[in-house]
């Protein structure tokens, strides 16, 4: 056996370690060492990356599992809530009634405008304010929405949380005054945030206590002009 | 997933597109939840990995360069660090770094460097020069994320052994894909 030299003992032996870090086998503080020497030397870095190229492979071991629907909606608030320029989180107090709608998120549209009509009474008339903010959730469902209505400029920007369930269909977004017939007030982007530009024979009508609502349709819309798919959520409009 | 696709995604990423990582999300989640039920074995720790994941993933694409790693993989690595970082909490492990090594294997050619070259074989070549037993505890250490004392028990043997396996292997590994 040949002596190594002490530069070639170091290299074998950082192979060595690099290669544990990456099958993993190492202790928790051993991996914290090797993560500092990662940041401070290049080559060591270019050996871990090296043997995580070379092991991929094994990563066709892991087999695909689907998470819940709740895994992004909490990413998205871990990264944006907070980060978001709208005020988008509720205060306590009047939107405790959330509670109520999320138990109602299932029910009919029918059954929705009958709660529309008694609840909006309990409201004051439409207010001058100028932005309107609603949240409209679902129990049990994929899917969050926040709805935001800038009056100025006709607006109502809607965010989907986790809209990705309803791939071959499409959201189609309601507004419910009181016991009138619901109103379409367009299809929401198939991703990312939507924004709706409400007609503005419309816009008078997006008031505090409007309700709004989204249900599953089928792409493009519903055929009908009134909902036909599931109410997966649906909320209220307050002032911002 | 389709690499490209996923570079692109993570090149948006990391510029701060929103709609790019829902996609990715979208496009690679199963994949990498699949990676923490398997090391985790439990899938309230899955989920809650799963989230740090996808946090550090939107904090951390800038660092993935394209040409180094391939976009999955960079990926996976982000997935299996973290859900071993999480079994390691709860199952500390011996450390190891700060022993001596006995490794008798042929020297180390002093001219090498540790710069990153073309690789002349598959990992899986390699993988079946290596003794089966030795082999499947490579595997199931990066599969499953076992210690090496967890190595040891799976395979009967003692600790010390355990180790001298692995990083044996590990070097018989580097040495057959260089050549």
């Amino acid at each position: 056996m040949t002596t190594p030299t002490p530069e070639g003992r170091d290299f074998r032996r950082d192979e060595v370690i690099a290669g544990e870090y990456v099958l993993g086998v190492l202790s928790a503080d051993d991996r914290r060492k090797v993560e500092a020497r990662l940041a401070s030397d290049r080559n060591f870095a270019a050996m871990v990356d090296r043997w995580q190229s070379n092991l991929s492979s094994f990563d066709e071991a892991y087999d695909a599992v689907v998470p819940p629907p709740r895994s992004f909606s909490a990413i998205e608030r871990r990264l944006f809530e907070t980060a978001r320029p709208e005020p988008v989180t509720p205060r306590r107090g009047l939107w405790n009634s959330l509670a109520l709608w999320r138990s109602l998120a299932l029910a009919s549209l029918a059954a929705v405008m009958v709660m529309g009509a008694s609840l909006a009474s309990l409201f004051e008339a439409p207010s001058a304010g100028t932005s309107l903010v609603a949240e409209l959730a679902g129990k049990g469902t994929a899917i969050d929405l926040v709805a935001h209505f800038d009056r100025a400029s006709g607006r109502l920007k809607v965010t989907p949380v986790a809209a990705r369930q309803a791939e071959q269909k499409s959201l189609e977004l309601w507004l419910i005054n009181g016991s009138n017939p619901a109103i379409s007030l367009g299809v929401l982007p198939q991703s990312g945030e939507g924004e709706i530009a409400v007609p503005s024979a419309f816009r008078s009508r997006i008031s505090t206590g409007s309700v709004l609502a989204v249900s599953v349709e089928p792409l493009g819309g519903s055929p009908t002009g009134s909902a036909t798919g599931p109410i997966i959520a649906l909320g209220k409009a307050r002032n911002l | 997933m389709i690499e490209e696709d996923v570079a692109e995604l993570l090149g948006r990423v990391s510029l701060g597109d929103r709609d790019a990582f829902a996609e990715l999300y979208r496009q690679t989640s199963p994949k990498l939840f699949g990676i923490c039920l398997r090391i985790l074995g439990n899938r309230g720790e899955a989920e809650e990995a799963l989230q740090e994941i996808y946090v550090k993933i939107w904090q951390r694409a800038d660092r993935f360069s394209q040409g180094q790693a391939a976009a999955t993989s960079w990926l996976a690595a982000v997935a299996r660090n973290q859900a071993i970082d999480v079994v390691r909490a709860r199952k500390p492990a011996a450390n190891a770094i700060d022993e001596a090594y006995d490794l008798a294997d042929p020297a180390a050619d002093p001219e090498k460097s540790a710069v990153v070259r073309a690789e002349g074989r598959r990992i899986d070549a390699c993988m079946e020069e290596l003794e089966k037993d030795r082999a499947e505890a490579v595997r199931r250490a990066y599969v499953e994320g076992l210690s090496y004392q967890e190595l040891a028990d799976t395979f009967a043997v003692p600790l010390n052994t355990m180790r001298t396996w692995l990083r044996r292997s590990l070097m018989k590994l580097r040495e057959c894909m260089e050549r």
